[in-house]
């Protein structure tokens, strides 16, 4: 498995299960990057409620998320009003009224199994209808003298979405270009060190023939890129990086391209942290070989016990067991 | 910002048990199997017996470049759980865990790292974890399991329990159950072997633990071999008699009082107690369908009455309890008669528990008794409580009760968290923390 999923399979089995035949539930779990999940039933027994509680909320607000995830599911979302208690947003599924085909239900299942997804998306899309109303009014600067050429309008609002506790992500749009920029915070020495080499091989992997397509990444240690080096209260200690994605126009050409690229980029810090996790886990696999070949050699170097037979004074010998 | 809920693993012999601390069911069932593509000799890391058998190495750099190129993805090309079983023409199936313990510590920390990261999508360093380990563990597997928690995944902190001991906490949800203790006996039959295991308060008394070689397999098994003998099986396809069998065993029986009165029961009245299975070619779909008969109480009565199934193993199940109960510490006999706890699939039969206790009841009482007239009558005993409790969470007990002590606040004063280990290493987890009576 390289590519962590964007899915949750927790909501996928839970409701393959339960439009079977419903049954009552009360579960609580928890998605990447302090999401947590309430999947329970009502007063009956066919009104599932699906609440998440997301710790960027307040931002994703910010960028539409409400009614970005209005549009997509549609007739289930409950006002905030109606919200569950301790969490940030709602939809109910009423299993009388499901869609009776086996396509529609696995269609279903799986759009609200994106749920997270769906919600930290709004502020991607909002990026990318900028870039294109960008590249609308966009004057190209070799034609034109230099004072028409307005600085300002040439970049979006940068948006920040505060997707951890210490991280976050920015993400800003340009007439040609979205550019994504990560903030990573690694606790470890250990991962500080192996994400450092992680995220230089980003870089560098983009020289392969194969790869000329990938967007293009930056990666630079403790000094922020220019993008957002204006914001206040940025960290630049040892301990942070700033990874930067530039999304051309080919990336989100069309929506299904453009939802697919939402969909990686979104994971990017957990897909990071999943493979600094299998590095480690593969060098604690080579240690443990090593180890075991070290004993090879070590059991090989007992020196033989040379068998003495050993006398009393009168000669007799002791027994050997 | 509230804290996130523990991660329960419960990692067996045949199935992984996983989910969030607080819900009652764990979200992910599936055999604790790993697919890859190694060899199969590669199989044991233990360095002690790893000088036995060659070792395959894992793979190494051989193209120069850059690092991109210059390794493979072969270590991340597995899979686990059901989806290890349905690729299994392609891979080779490896079970990191034998008889309860982990024996390869290769696949057994890729199995946590895609169980975690595909399965339970948490980020482990956000969470506490809450695993489990069998009775008499060695305390070098719990430093291994304590050095890949902490140091590949991070972990906030770790708790190690012994299954047995949440089997009894998971008991505490019985409405039998009148006070919290966490003295009694175990009873976890699962699908290979069935454990007998006393706690005194919450310490495994390792000296006194039997083994029963029965468990779910054989009765399934069993069930085969009686719809044999009757000529029942000749409707079944060959491919499905297992699987037919099980279905049985798992829909249609239960445990009887008196195995001579239930035959003529069924006898006098086969119409009324035979049941119908109709089941359904898998290839082709034809239909099919067949008596049940006997096996219905029969099957699981091979716990109680071992001969009728096996010929080198014949103590009955009660006898064992009653064995293991007599040979633990004198002060704590009384706790542990009182508090019999069923845990396992395979002790889900209907009235499981009231007929165990019923035959528990009657060896306790017969050796009292014997006692007493030995005495002359100069003695009387006030007599022995026996209690078998069965309860509704006992399929998935040992989660359960792993879910039900990492949902309370003091599991995290129990748990050893990561600025302890990074003061004392491994070492650290040797030292047992028990829930205490607070819970």
């Amino acid at each position: 498995m390289i590519l962590l999923e964007s899915h949750s399979i927790i909501i996928q089995d839970v409701l393959t299960d339960r439009f079977e035949k419903p049954s009552r539930m009360d579960i609580q779990f928890v998605d990447f990057d302090h999401v947590r999940f309430h999947l329970s039933t009502g007063e009956s027994k066919t009104q599932v409620t699906l609440s998440m509680g997301i710790h960027c909320w307040p931002d994703l607000l910010k960028y539409g998320a409400r009614e970005h995830l209005q549009n997509e599911y549609a007739g289930m979302l409950l006002d905030p009003s109606q919200t569950e208690p301790e969490y940030d947003v709602s939809i109910v599924i009423d299993l009388e009224k499901i869609p009776s085909s086996q396509e529609e239900r696995t269609a279903l299942i799986h759009k609200l199994s994106l749920f997270k997804a769906t919600a930290m998306s709004a502020p991607f899309l909002a990026a990318f209808e900028e870039e294109s109303a960008l590249e609308a009014n966009y004057k190209d600067p070799a034609g034109a003298s230099q004072i028409d050429v307005e600085q300002s309008v040439d970049a979006g609002e940068l948006k920040i979405v505060r997707y951890r506790e210490e991280e976050a992500m920015y993400i800003q749009a340009r007439h040609d270009r979205v550019t994504v920029i990560f903030s990573t915070v690694f606790k470890e020495e250990t991962d500080r060190v192996y994400g450092r080499v992680f995220l230089q091989e980003f870089v560098d992997a983009r020289r392969l023939q194969s790869l000329q397509s990938a967007p293009q990444v930056n990666y630079s240690n403790r000094e922020p890129p220019l993008e957002i080096r204006h914001l206040p209260g940025l960290k630049n200690g040892e301990d942070c990086g700033y990874v930067t994605f530039v999304l051309s126009k080919r990336h989100f050409a069309n929506p299904t391209q453009a939802q697919s690229t939402i969909l990686r980029i979104q994971l990017f810090r957990d897909y990071l942290h999943y493979h600094i996790k299998c590095s480690k886990a593969y060098m604690h696999s080579r240690m443990r070989y090593r180890v075991a070949e070290f004993l090879k050699v070590l059991n090989r170097a007992k020196p033989e016990v040379a068998v003495v037979e050993r006398r009393t004074a009168t000669g007799r010998t002791f027994r050997t067991r | 910002m509230s804290r996130l809920p523990p991660l329960v693993i419960d990692n067996g012999t045949g199935y992984t048990k996983m989910g969030f601390a607080g819900n009652s069911e764990p979200s992910f069932v599936f055999p604790t199997v790993i697919a890859t593509h190694q060899s199969a000799s590669s199989a044991s890391s233990n360095p002690t017996n790893a000088s036995a058998g060659g070792r395959a190495p894992p793979p190494v750099a051989s193209k120069p470049g850059h690092l991109a190129s210059k390794r493979g993805i072969e270590d991340l090309d597995f899979f686990i759980g059901d989806e290890a079983v349905a690729n299994s023409k392609t891979y080779n199936l490896h079970y990191p865990i034998r008889h309860g313990m982990i024996e390869n510590w290769d696949h057994m920390e890729r199995f946590w790292e895609q169980s975690i990261f595909k399965y339970l999508r948490a980020e482990p360093e956000d969470h506490y974890v809450c695993l489990t380990e069998p009775p008499l563990n060695p305390p070098e597997n719990r430093e291994n399991t304590a050095e890949i928690m902490f140091e590949s995944f991070n972990v906030q902190g770790l708790y190690i329990a012994v299954q047995a001991v949440l089997a009894l906490a998971a008991s505490w949800t019985s409405s039998k159950v009148a006070e919290r203790t966490l003295t009694g006996v175990v009873i976890d039959s699962g699908d290979g072997v069935t454990h007998t295991i006393p706690v005194a308060e919450g310490y495994v008394i390792g000296s006194s633990i039997k083994h029963v070689p029965i468990a779910g397999r054989d009765i399934t098994y069993f069930v085969q071999q009686l719809l044999r003998d009757r000529g029942e099986s000749a409707a079944i396809p060959p491919e499905d008699q297992l699987r037919v069998a099980e279905k049985i065993k798992e829909d249609y029986t239960y445990v009887c009082q008196d195995i001579v009165k239930e035959f003529k029961k069924y006898d006098a009245d086969p119409y009324k107690y035979f049941a119908r299975f109709s089941g359904e070619h898998s290839v082709t779909g034809r239909k099919y369908d067949l008596d049940v008969g006997y096996e219905r109480f029969l099957a699981p009565e091979i716990f109680f009455n071992p001969e009728i199934f096996s010929s080198d193993f014949l103590t009955p199940l009660p006898e064992v309890v009653d064995t293991v109960i007599q040979t633990s510490p004198i002060d704590v006999r009384r706790g542990l008669y009182r508090n019999i706890v069923l845990s396992g699939g395979s002790t889900m039969f209907k009235d499981f528990g009231k007929r165990l206790q019923r035959d528990v009841k009657a060896l306790v009482d017969g050796r009292i008794a014997g006692s007493e007239s030995r005495s002359g009558g100069h003695l009387r005993s006030t007599g022995v409580d026996v209690n078998v409790i069965s309860h509704k969470r006992q399929r998935y007990a040992v989660w359960y009760g792993g879910s039900l002590m990492a949902s309370t606040p003091e599991f995290y004063n129990v748990s050893h968290s990561r600025v302890d280990y990074e003061e004392y290493g491994p070492s650290l987890v040797r030292r047992f923390s028990v829930f205490g009576s607070a819970v």
